[in-house]
């Protein structure tokens, strides 16, 4: 495969606020098949944002995601990403945490374990590992179901557990690729508000893909609209309500307006 | 964290309904077959009697009883080696076919060019190639293990072959992004999630180990010690102790039976708390 980019990793001590997370310039990707999937992606998130990727489905949220975690390499341009620890040389990206759409559990493994995996790569103590899993546990409400089975858990619980398994790391940037997309509204709605305490607790940055318009304005603090074919982001909208948010705001003014602002980018 | 409250597990089912509900389903599962056996054994009884066959032809069941017991440390001499036999040869094709499978599962280029000859030793029936390996290995034990051997490794191979390759595809994305190496995701991820599969093919490979000693004893000859089963059939037969063949064969398929349930109480052990194929009874 030919590739004409490189993927540019500064090191930092530490994330200072306003500092540039992910910066990603013209990057484009063809697949070996021929598809464009997204073609010229300029955006800069910052650290402690909390952006939503919206848009139809073939847009190429997925893929901006993939190259992002390096599942993937881009085809066309750069892309940085800023954060201690990171780069491209081999070594483990704990600094980027990735939910699925499904919670990808390991059904043979108890939902202790199953949070513990991402730490096996790890140099650490059983015993930290253990500690680590149990927090990461904590976080989500789901402390006193480290022996379960995935298969005993409900779809929300399941997804609860894999967030953990996400944060358990603790990670500097999370990415999200729909994850709440297969639950039902109440579910949905609870996990959103304990994603904004966690997130607000971890201080961490967020990248969440959906293809719920209120659910996008309801957590973040920025959206990308994107459009397909091939897939750019046409525009982002600034999310300006306060936090901490809480039902009420669904139902305001300024959230409905934002709404319409985000449907209204969508139809380009 | 409200909402955790309405997400309790179901672990609600009265003990004594439950085990009621099992009494009924062994009866259910067990009732029937044992009641088709004996009508089986009276039919065949009476109708030996009454078409007066005589026992060289057809034995009656009370004559391979008898047999049984008037032969019953030949018998139990002749089972023990058959057992030895399939079971080395059903330990070889598994450990050899589990590991032909995750090294093909490995690599590609291995599996194309490996993958079809295991495919073609198969199609060749075992009566052609049992002869030359007597030959390469003398008639006795080892010739025998090995055919018992050949008989049961393809299906080992070829299920868990296609259970390593079946691995959900976002799973292997997941260690992926913890920079796995290739074995651990072959040892976390692979393994595991392929041995529904390699328990599939375990039920197989039992029963064709026991065929494929009995296979080999027929035409290998003596075997272990004073011979197993299917050499006690041969003799049988050229002596003209017809109900005591019967008898061999007999225990020859209680054999097959014996393993496979062994092997299926091996697969509830493993399986039983997290995979499909083992959890309907809960359902
Ligand atoms: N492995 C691949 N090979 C070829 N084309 C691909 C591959 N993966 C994705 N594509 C193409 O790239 C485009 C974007 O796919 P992607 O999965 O990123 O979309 P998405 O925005 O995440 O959609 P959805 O909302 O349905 O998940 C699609 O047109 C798709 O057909
Ligand atoms: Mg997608």
């Amino acid at each position: 495969m030919v590739t004409e980019s490189t993927v540019v990793n500064k090191v930092s001590t530490q994330v200072e606020s306003s500092q540039s997370v992910v910066r990603m310039t013209d990057v484009g990707k063809v697949f070996p098949n021929g598809n464009v999937a997204v073609n010229n992606i300029n955006i800069d998130i910052s650290a402690g944002e909390f952006i939503s990727f919206v848009g139809p489905s073939g847009c190429g949220k997925s893929t901006i995601f993939k190259m992002i975690s390096g599942l993937i390499d881009n085809t066309k341009g750069n892309i940085e990403i800023l954060g201690s620890d990171m780069n491209d040389t081999g070594q483990k990206r704990t600094d980027v945490g990735f939910v699925f759409q499904d919670a990808t559990l390991l059904p043979w493994r108890s939902v202790l374990d199953n949070v513990m995996l991402p730490l096996e790569f790890q140099k650490m103590s059983k015993q930290e590992k253990k500690q680590e899993a149990l927090r990461a546990l904590e976080l989500v409400g789901l402390e006193d179901y480290t022996k379960s089975l995935p298969r005993q858990l409900s779809g929300g619980m399941r997804m609860r557990v894999s967030i953990a398994r996400a944060l358990v790391a603790k990670p500097k940037l999370l990415l999200m690729d729909e994850p709440f997309g297969a639950l039902d509204e109440i579910t949905r709605q609870s996990l959103q508000t304990e994603l904004l305490r966690i997130w607000e607790k971890q201080k961490m940055t967020v990248l969440f893909i959906t293809h719920n318009v209120f659910e996008a304005v309801y957590l973040s603090t920025r959206i990308a609209v994107m459009t397909p074919s091939p897939g750019k982001i046409a525009s982002t909208v600034d999310v300006p309500l306060a936090f901490p948010r809480n039902d009420e705001i669904r139902t305001t003014h300024q959230f409905s307006d934002i709404v319409a602002q985000v449907s209204h980018d969508l139809k380009f | 964290m409200e909402n955790i409250q309405t997400e309790k597990l179901e672990v609600t089912q009265k003990p004594s309904a439950r085990s009621t509900k099992i009494n009924l389903n062994i009866l259910s599962v067990w009732g029937p077959p044992i009641i088709a056996l004996v009508l089986f054994l009276l039919i065949w009884q009476f109708g030996t009697l009454l078409l007066q066959i005589p026992p060289y032809i057809m034995p009656k069941p009370t004559d391979v009883l008898a047999a049984t017991i008037e032969n019953w440390s030949r018998l139990v001499n002749s089972a023990t080696t058959t057992i030895l036999e399939s079971v080395i040869g059903f330990v070889f094709s598994v450990l050899i076919g589990v590991s032909a499978a995750i090294i093909m599962a490995s690599s590609k280029i291995l599996e194309r060019s490996l993958y079809p000859y295991a495919i073609l030793l198969q199609t060749i029936p075992i009566v052609a190639i049992a002869p030359i390996i007597v030959i390469w290995f003398g008639s006795g034990m080892n010739a025998i293990v090995i055919i018992a051997f050949t008989i049961g490794f393809f299906p080992m191979l070829s299920n868990t072959l296609i259970g390593l390759n079946a691995t959900d595809r976002s799973m292997i994305d997941l260690l992926s992004l913890y920079k796995a190496s290739k074995w651990q995701i072959m040892w976390k991820i692979r393994i595991p999630a392929a041995l529904p599969y390699i328990v599939a093919g375990l039920k197989i490979s039992c029963t064709l180990a026991i065929i494929g000693a009995i296979v080999g004893e027929y035409i290998a000859g003596i075997g272990g010690g004073d011979g197993g089963l299917g050499y006690a059939i041969t003799v049988a037969s050229t002596t003209m102790e017809i109900p005591y063949l019967f008898a061999c064969g007999i225990a020859a398929s209680i054999l097959g039976i014996v393993f496979f349930l062994l092997v299926s109480l091996f697969s509830k052990l493993v399986l039983g708390s997290w995979h499909e194929s083992e959890m309907k009874k809960e359902r």
